[in-house]
């Protein structure tokens, strides 16, 4: 076991800027995951908005008071340099100004320079309060045009926008088993890429270590054979992985607040068994000997583009069918569907998860059959043309 | 009779068009230093590497140690150790530990192998460098690591591959000591190198190789008698007349002369007291003249006279 042993020790040798990727990977998948929940409520977005009311009549105090009900209302002096400054240090979203004869105009039905307002740019909540105010004043005119009195029109139109509308998220039934919740599914949801990167960056550099020419050179000249100095590189790729998937669990594990248990198994096989195919795809793109900056950008180009491809970032509804038909020829696109299954997303069975894990596991047998050809004609001995003849092998 | 350690017969080698291997042949005794000698691109590295079978070969046939040798015959490679012009060991372990793991390939008793790698520590002198990483030793001490990785296993044929490139003079002559030294414990020892001088000082027998073929090949007295010129004089002379080189030209033995610059270079294939029968026909003319020194050939007289070229200049 010499080149285990020797990949463990140059590991050991790499392992503190190694902790240091996967205690950010950790973090970012932590607070990814704990976003997820978030993105499952609807709520209205309150803007805050100070009010300069110059008209000061009851049709401009009553459109203040409609506005507080759905915003907060910040007080800041009338300046207009401190109302610039409030908007920059956002202490305001939107500053709006009642111009004076707001009330008089309003009643004749006449809405041009009713209102003046302070704005950093056409950000959200310029935007958002801008539609508010065309939203009531024309809804104003159209209740007074319909020859009713200003007071009755403004309480029409108050009732009328104070109106909400039920929102239900689309993705709220992810989730939907009791050991299975929204913030545990997304930390199994990014882990494909937080793998794929973590694994990358230190299992692939020290297999390039080991598959330095001079290196390989002088082990094909020593007397262990080529498929056994691989399948250690397999074994000490193997158990790199298998740690950093165990470290991923425990972290799991504290962010569930309790122990695996029901569904959530699933889930941890599926990771278990995607690190199997990261392990072989790592081995496989290390057989080519690429040099550094290759490495980092291959590491890039298959994390990002697993991910965007087979739905880790993007849900899988929005990506097109040409993509999906793409992306089942790539592993992470069956982690992901099974991910789902077990989310609830799609139809849970665990048919279907057996399916997408044998799947994977055909994946990582595939790689790692075309590594071991790989290394066959690249790093072994040669094939002599002449003459073959197999002698006993011995050691 | 010694044994036969290495026998290559008719071998070929074809890259394409390029034939890198001529019907090259080779046998090698159990513990000669054999120097394979030749210039860039003659085909020293790819013998090697059909040799040690990292590379497939046309025709022809190789023995090791009386067997053939295949990609598979590990207890033919476990007789081997090979020794590159580049370094190879791992930075990111210590001295000890790299020549462990190479000598680990071979060795799998820990106790034994504890005992090669303390043995070839001492053997190259690294004992004060055990705990060091690569990055912190000398190109020197690189190089003597370089070998204690090779030979730790104690292997019975030992291939260096140039192994002083670029290797201060002191180092030099300590690697040469060693591989005589691994040669008088029995190995048997394959040196190419384009060094003429490290090739004549080490080696035992000699092949030169030129455009994939075996040009001469036999001790450096052998190769040496291969050849015409057997000595050369040279005689720092202000004027010499035309008449003086004539004379000269016409002694016995003289076959070539040539004088510029002030300097007269006779060429002499064989003969007894050429010198004194040369500065003889000086006197008599009544001509000064300035230091007089002679040359014995060098293998690079020995290619020059064989391939037409000078071996350094093929290096470029």
């Amino acid at each position: 076991m010499q080149v285990f042993k020797a990949m463990f020790k140059i590991t050991k040798k790499r392992l503190p800027s190694a902790l240091a990727y996967i205690i950010v990977f950790i973090v970012i998948s932590v607070i990814a995951s704990s976003n997820a929940s978030k993105d499952s409520k609807f709520e209205m977005t309150k803007l805050k908005i100070c009010i300069f009311d110059e008209d000061d009549t009851s049709e401009s105090r009553e459109l203040s008071e409609l506005i507080a009900q759905n915003h907060d209302i910040v007080e800041i002096e009338n300046d207009r340099d401190v109302i610039i400054d409030s908007l920059y240090y956002k202490r305001a979203d939107y500053a709006l100004v009642i111009n004076e004869g707001y009330a008089e105009k309003l009643r004749a039905g006449d809405t041009a320079d009713i209102f003046a307002s302070y704005c950093l740019d056409e950000s959200f909540s310029t935007v958002y309060m801008g539609q508010f105010l065309d939203e009531y004043t024309n809804s104003v005119k159209a209740y007074l045009s319909m020859g009713m009195p200003i007071d009755e029109a403004l309480s029409c139109t108050e009732e009328a926008l104070s109106q909400e509308t039920d929102v239900s998220m689309l993705r709220n039934d992810k989730g939907g088993d009791a050991h299975y919740s929204v913030d545990f599914a997304a930390y199994f949801q990014y882990m494909p890429y937080i793998l794929i990167s973590a694994v990358f960056i230190i299992v692939c550099q020290v297999l390039v270590t080991m598959n330095r020419r001079d290196i390989r050179f002088r082990t094909n000249c020593s007397c262990i054979s080529s498929s056994k100095y691989t399948f250690q590189l397999f074994l000490g790729s193997g158990f790199f992985v298998l740690a950093v998937w165990l470290l991923f669990m425990a972290v799991g594990v504290m962010l569930n607040k309790e122990m695996y248990t029901g569904r959530a198994w699933y889930a941890v096989f599926n990771s278990l068994i995607f690190s199997a195919v990261v392990a072989a795809i790592a081995v496989f793109v290390s057989s080519f000997e690429p040099a550094d900056n290759i490495l980092n950008l291959i590491t890039q180009v298959l994390g990002l583009g697993l991910s965007f491809l087979c739905g880790v970032f993007i849900p899988r509804e929005i990506l097109s069918d040409k993509v999906l038909s793409v992306a089942r020829f790539l592993p992470a696109y069956w982690y992901i569907n099974a991910n789902e299954m077990i989310a609830d997303v799609i139809p849970f069975s665990s048919e279907g998860v057996i399916q997408c894990y044998l799947i994977q596991l055909g994946f990582a047998a595939a790689l790692i059959l075309l590594t071991l050809l790989v290394r066959k004609v690249r790093y072994s001995g040669a094939a002599i043309s002449t003459n073959v003849r197999k002698t006993a092998v011995s050691h | 009779m010694e044994n036969t350690v290495v026998k290559i017969q008719d071998l070929v080698k074809r890259y394409g068009d390029l034939i890198a291997l001529d019907h090259f042949s080779l046998e090698i005794k159990e513990g000669e230093i054999f120097g394979l000698l030749g210039p860039n691109g003659s085909g020293k590295t790819t013998t090697i590497n059909c040799l040690l079978s990292l590379l497939s070969y046309d025709k022809g046939s190789i023995e090791i140690f009386g067997r053939e040798m295949t990609p598979v015959s590990y207890d033919i490679k476990k007789e081997i150790g090979i020794i590159m012009q580049n370094v190879a060991v791992f930075d990111e372990l210590t001295v000890y530990e790299n020549i462990d793991y190479f000598c680990g390939l071979y060795i799998k008793d820990k106790e034994k192998r504890k005992k090669c790698i303390d043995e070839a520590v001492k053997f190259v002198g690294l004992e004060d460098f055990v705990k060091f990483y690569p990055k912190k030793l000398s190109g020197g001490l690189l190089r003597r690591l370089n070998i204690a990785c090779g030979i730790a296993h104690k292997p019975k044929l030992i291939i260096l591959d140039e192994p002083t490139v670029a290797v201060d003079p002191q180092s030099r002559n300590r690697i040469l000591e060693g591989i005589q030294e691994l040669s008088r414990n029995g190995a048997t020892i394959i040196y190419t190198s384009h060094y003429m001088e490290e090739v004549e000082q080490i080696c035992t027998r000699i092949a030169i190789m030129d455009k994939g073929k075996k040009v001469a090949e036999g001790t450096k007295d052998e190769l040496k008698r291969m050849i015409k010129n057997t000595e050369t004089i040279t005689i720092e002379i202000l004027e010499l007349p035309d008449n003086v080189l004539r004379d000269i030209s016409g002694l016995d033995h003289v076959y070539d002369t040539n004088y510029s610059d002030g300097k007269l270079s006779v060429y002499c294939s064989g003969g007894k007291h050429n010198l004194l029968r040369i500065l003889d026909v000086l006197q008599k003319k009544e001509l000064g003249f300035g230091r007089v020194y002679t040359e014995l050939p060098t293998l690079n007289d020995v290619f020059l006279e064989i391939t037409g070229t000078a071996l350094r200049d093929k290096e470029e």
